[in-house]
């Protein structure tokens, strides 16, 4: 899947310094995070680092608080004017997250629409494809992620692997610039895993951009270009899959790490 | 009896007319405005929903009778001539538009969250989600209750006739004014009220059937 070439050398993905509190609870304290393009980077951590806070911050699912992200090199919620930040409007976040894919931990297909009709909708309102056009390309991409027989099945009708790739193929189909996944296989049945996965795999391969929250250390020493490992709302260590799974210096990562092996092994 | 009930019958049939008129326009107008609200109230900023939020407690605080006199008797007072006609019209719609408010906000509510995401994530506006993920699942639980308030409305308009509006209600006492039977005259308005809201009632179940897309 070739993005379109941008000449901006810089990263696609530039998070500065970003805080965001529920209530009183600061879930990110300052977090600092590039993505290049092409880059897989995946995001392991506790539950409650705020990995999937910050995920939902990158297409402002969630607001921050102070701090920015830019994608491509546009400031996503907020656009500054002469004393401070402004909110954007519902039309700007709207463009602005149309070309920001994101997969859902729990599918969130819309269940009164069939499978191509998910895939379709984003396309036909938000890219004002033509009915016909969209479903061509509905049903490409139904078909990448191995559903060609699924086309017209309703949410309810499918299985919570299937379910999710129609997620995938709804989210990839709008041709974004990266693609954020946010603990995509957490809601499925072990040997529901693998076929979603897989999917990814071959994004991954074809340059898709991925930001991923997950808890496949497997995974993610596989396919991640960099993993990021949160700890109490802040990159704790940073590096590639072999500095970060190889022999780690840093204490709350091994010990998340070895927590994680004996889950997996249990 | 029934010989009075079918005398009477050709005399009822002006206030039917009214019942019906007036029931169909506060349906429409509160459906309008309740849908409004309750979207004001799910998704408003604070100074959208909390004056709908008031003013739906007070209205739905209130007993409808007090509120039709309070608006008959109300707006004059405020300078604003209106007819009787009007005046009930506009006390029944304000009456109704609350409780669909309440209806349309439940029926939001309940659905997931993460579909507000995912209208979201592939870059539909406010306005897209509400007509292409949000009000086509929300119907379902929007329709049966939202029936319910049709039906309150039918019964409702009856005591637009305390104000001297000429509905099915006044007809029925206007002609019992006349034959002094009123046994069989109230039974006959009765069984129309039932009827036109039985016929409700019933298309409400053939609509929900038609939205059971969702297995739960």
């Amino acid at each position: 899947m070739p993005l379109s070439a941008n000449s901006d050398p810089g990263p696609l993905v530039k998070v500065r310094d970003l805080t965001k509190a529920f209530g009183t609870n600061q879930v990110l304290k300052g977090v600092d995070l590039d993505v290049q393009r092409g880059e897989v980077v995946c995001i392991i951590g506790a539950s409650g680092s705020g990995k999937t806070t910050l995920l939902r911050c990158i297409n402002l699912l969630e607001t921050y608080d102070a701090g920015s992200i830019e994608v491509d090199g546009v400031e996503v919620g907020y656009r500054g004017d002469g004393s401070g930040r402004r909110a954007r409007s519902d039309r700007e976040l709207a463009r602005i997250r149309a070309d920001i894919g994101m997969v859902f931990q729990l599918f969130n297909l819309f269940p009164h629409l069939t499978a191509s009709e998910n895939v379709m909708l984003g396309l036909r309102k938000v890219r004002g494809m033509a009915t016909a056009e969209a479903r061509t390309m509905a049903e490409h991409w139904l078909t990448r992620v191995g559903l060609s027989e699924k086309f017209d099945a309703m949410p309810i009708e499918l299985s919570g692997g299937q379910q999710q790739r129609v997620g995938i193929a709804r989210a990839v189909a709008m041709n974004p610039k990266v693609l954020l996944l946010d603990e995509i296989t957490s809601a499925l049945d072990p040997e529901l895993v693998g076929e979603v996965l897989t999917v990814v795999r071959e994004l991954a391969r074809e340059g898709m951009t991925m930001i991923l929250v997950t808890h496949e250390m497997t995974f993610a020493r596989d396919v991640a270009t960099q993993v990021v490992f949160m700890d109490a709302g802040r990159v704790a260590v940073q590096g590639t899959p072999a500095e970060i799974f190889g022999n780690q210096p840093h204490e709350r990562l091994r010990g998340f790490l070895s927590r994680i092996e004996m889950k997996t092994w249990a | 009896m029934i010989a009075v009930m079918l005398h009477s019958l050709p005399f009822l049939w002006q206030g039917l007319l009214v019942t019906l008129e007036i029931s169909a326009l506060v349906v429409v107008v509160s459906l309008v405005w309740g849908v409004l609200f309750g979207v004001g109230l799910c998704y408003g900023p604070r100074w959208v929903a909390w004056p709908i939020r008031l003013y739906s407690d007070i209205v739905r605080g209130l007993p409808l009778l007090t509120l039709i006199f309070t608006i008959y008797y109300g707006l004059p007072v405020a300078g604003v001539k209106v007819g009787n006609f009007w005046a009930a019209m506009i006390a029944l719609a304000a009456f109704e538009t609350a409780h669909v408010a309440e209806v349309a906000r439940g029926a939001i509510q309940s659905l997931h969250p993460g579909q507000a995401d995912a209208g979201k994530a592939i870059g539909l506006s406010f306005p897209q989600r509400m007509l292409y993920v949000v009000f086509p699942q929300a119907m379902r639980r929007f329709l049966p209750p939202w029936i319910n308030t049709v039906v309150d409305t039918v019964k409702g308009s009856a005591l637009l006739s305390l104000v001297g509006v000429v509905d099915l209600m006044l007809a029925v006492q206007q002609v019992i004014g006349r034959t002094f039977r009123p046994m069989p005259l109230y039974i006959l308005g009765a069984l129309i009220y039932i009827a036109i809201n039985y016929a409700l009632s019933y298309t409400s179940r053939r609509l929900e059937a038609r939205f059971a897309f969702i297995r739960e």
